[in-house]
């Protein structure tokens, strides 16, 4: 009798484990490494695509891993679910050779950013990904921290020199560390020497790596960091540290402060990152989407695609993740504080006379961890480790020079553009 | 005079039992909390507002704010994922049970060649990393079909479980002497009817046990679920991969949510597990 019953188990098991897989494949499977986090997922769902026509599978994952292996999967047995690719600029190099043109695409009256549109064909003749959606770090501090500014000094245009004194000060007075850098495993703290130190003091990311420049940098680094909190290399989104007021100035993804800007506006306030001796270096980040060649719908991808470059969908796109327009469009009113705060920092630092813009890593291809494990190695023996400056940057110029060589990926700005791969001088 | 020495040391014997039986409930105590503590601490920071979350200090008292816990239900297919991940799990379950215990079966009772090779071999599966089997094992499973299928994950995950259950089945029919076997063999009962009626009683709740563990195995699996479905994801894939980069509330709501079918499961199953070490518990 049990025996019975535990065979009638077994077999409705296997048969409710093969039904029901076959339903529901013809939604559009957007597969994508953006807008992760729970929250965004279901705002991407309910007001983005909602509005398109047909129903679409927005599947976001933050680990790279199981997105790429399940790209590569699909391209190499030649038949696939996924529609729509979303991801970083970095994260399509590899997949360059499968994706479709989009250059057919008709996009209405849509007038797309140029740079980031050329950016888009990966250096081939044609489109590989669009532009979807940017966005850039910033600096965020508590208000209480302001009254605590060293004298002279303005937060729309800080120095380096200014924000180590600023912390010193912080530190000083209020009895305990209180700048916060997202420099723990899930941190971007790579993207801050690539984009906001090395610019701001080299005005290069690879040329100049390990130039006299680049130490004075580093030293710089090395002080702010005396004033830093401790618990900084456990960090990876600073809105948490600075909601729960263990971090009064921080710098980070905008993204990843929204949450402290949404929650209380009144206490934070957003401002650019501050400029070293040649400008104020900063990194916007461009996410695209783009087309694999086994997409199941050709046609619906490629209409998918173009409903997300139209304004009503960006300005959706960017109440939903945080990430801005790539289209010409004004910005309505009625944006959330993090939108309007970071919005307007983003304004500042950009239209700054001294602005600085670098771009993320171009070619690097699947050499993309080595090249960001170059400034996440020198971060940990100079700062964290103590070791020489001069020694460890002689060391990491070798690897560096490997990784570019192995890549043969060009100089991309502020690097001046080399033929072949870019040199470590 | 005997009288008197016998009492002088039994005082400082029963100080002694009294300062074990301190020392035992001190070791109980702090295994408990150590298991507790942080369950507790997700579910009172699970049933808290996103600023009751992010206070300073913490409260241990929890703020009855389902807000968070509601957005987790509220979101799109997380009930579907959680029914997938049951039926995985259960579809590991009985696939490693009904693989491994014959297996375990074959190696304590019988001895043939290549049994010792056998018994390493069969952890070999555990050698190797998946990121690295993921690739291969979707490109297979998508042309023949097995894609996107719960019975096609629970076979990888089945893999996984594998050893442990040919392991853990091995030492618990070792542990049954094969006299008794034998006596029921001299009784007129069949090889069958023999481990039907004599040994499976006997090693059921270490089955059951093993069970559990397989069930565990799959339900915590990542990497594979996330690359080898997509319409029917686990609540694994579904929401780990998401969680890690969601603000602290919803860390927490989403961790209660993996955290508590599991703990369900392993409630309900307990009084196996409890027998297995020879506690009834009726």
């Amino acid at each position: 009798m049990r025996a019975r019953k535990a065979w009638v188990a077994a077999t409705l098991l296997t048969t409710v484990a093969f039904g029901g897989t076959t339903a529901a494949h013809a939604d559009i499977l957007f597969w994508s490494t953006q807008a992760a986090p729970v929250e965004e997922t279901q705002a991407m769902r309910e007001q983005v695509l909602s509005g398109f026509d047909e129903p679409i599978d927005y599947q976001a994952t933050d680990d790279r891993g199981p997105w790429l292996t399940r790209i590569e999967a699909e391209l190499e047995a030649g038949s696939g679910t996924i529609g729509v690719l979303g991801a970083l600029h970095g994260e399509f190099v590899s997949l360059a050779d499968n994706l479709v043109d989009l250059s057919d695409i008709d996009l209405g009256d849509v007038t797309l950013n140029a740079t980031f549109k050329e950016l888009g064909t990966l250096g081939t003749g044609e489109q590989k990904y669009l532009p979807w959606m940017q966005a850039t770090y910033i600096m965020a501090a508590n208000r209480q921290a302001l009254d605590h500014l060293p004298e002279g000094a303005d937060i729309n245009a800080l120095t380096y020199d200014e924000l180590v004194e600023w912390a010193g000060v912080l530190a000083e007075e209020t009895g305990s560390p209180k700048f916060g850098f997202p420099a723990g495993p899930q941190g971007l703290k790579h993207r801050f020497f690539q984009g906001y130190l090395y610019p701001s003091y080299t005005d290069s990311v690879v040329t100049k790596f390990r130039s006299a420049e680049a130490e004075e940098g580093w030293n710089k680094f090395k002080e702010l960091w005396q004033h830093t909190n401790p618990s900084s290399t456990s960090y990876g989104f600073m809105q948490e540290p600075l909601l729960t007021g263990e971090v009064w100035v921080a710098w980070d993804h905008t993204a990843r402060l929204a949450d402290a800007f949404n929650q209380r506006p009144e206490d934070f306030v957003a401002f650019p990152a501050p400029a070293g001796p040649t400008g104020r270096g900063f990194m916007p980040v461009i996410a695209g989407m783009a087309i694999p060649q086994t997409a199941p719908d050709m046609e619906a991808s490629k209409s998918l695609i173009a409903y997300m470059l139209r304004p009503e969908a960006q300005i959706a796109t960017l109440r939903a993740t945080n990430f801005f327009p790539v289209v010409e469009t004004d910005l309505p009113e009625d944006m959330p504080a993090s939108v309007r705060m970071s919005g307007e920092a983003i304004a500042r630092m950009s239209d700054a006379e001294n602005a600085n813009p670098s771009l993320l890593p171009i070619g690097l291809g699947e050499y993309n961890g080595k090249f960001n494990q170059v400034y996440v190695d020198a971060f940990e023996r100079i700062v964290l480790a103590g070791q020489d400056v001069r020694t460890v940057l002689d060391d990491q110029a070798e690897t560096l020079r490997s990784v570019m060589e192995e890549s043969g990926a060009p100089c991309w700005a502020p690097d001046e553009p080399s033929d072949g791969a870019c040199p470590v001088e | 005079m005997t009288a008197v020495t016998a009492r002088e040391t039994a005082v400082p014997a029963a100080d002694i039992r009294k300062r074990g039986r301190f020392l035992v409930a001190i070791t109980i105590l702090i295994l408990s909390v150590w298991v507790l503590a942080p369950i507790y601490l997700l579910a009172i920071n699970a049933l808290s507002s996103p600023a009751q979350v992010n206070a300073f200090p913490k409260s241990l008292v929890p703020g009855m704010e389902t807000e968070s816990i509601a957005f987790f239900l509220g979101f799109a297919g997380v009930l579907r994922a959680l029914g997938n991940s049951i039926l995985v799990a259960g579809i590991t379950m009985v696939l490693a049970i009904g693989l491994g215990a014959p297996a375990g079966y074959a190696l304590s009772r019988f001895d043939f060649r290549g049994k010792d090779a056998f018994r390493i071999m069969v952890l070999m599966t555990r050698a190797f990393p998946l990121p690295l089997l993921a690739l291969p094992l979707a490109v297979m499973f998508i042309r023949t079909g097995l894609d996107d299928t719960a019975f096609g994950l629970a076979l990888v995950h089945t893999t996984l479980a594998l050893p442990f259950a040919v392991l853990i089945t091995f030492s618990l029919f070792s542990g049954i002497p094969v006299e008794l076997e034998e006596a029921a063999w001299t009784l007129g009962c069949t090889r069958f009817q023999a481990f039907h009626k004599v040994v499976l009683p006997l090693v059921l709740p270490g089955i059951a046990a093993s069970a559990v563990f397989a069930f565990v195995i799959s339900w915590n699996e990542v990497f594979a679920a996330a690359v080898l479905t997509i319409q029917n994801r686990t609540l694994t894939a579904f929401l780990l991969q998401n969680i890690n980069v969601s603000p602290m509330h919803l860390k927490f709501a989403g961790g209660a949510m993996l955290v508590l079918p599991a703990l369900i499961f392993i409630f309900a199953v307990r009084r196996y597990l409890f027998a297995m070490w020879g506690i009834a518990s009726r």
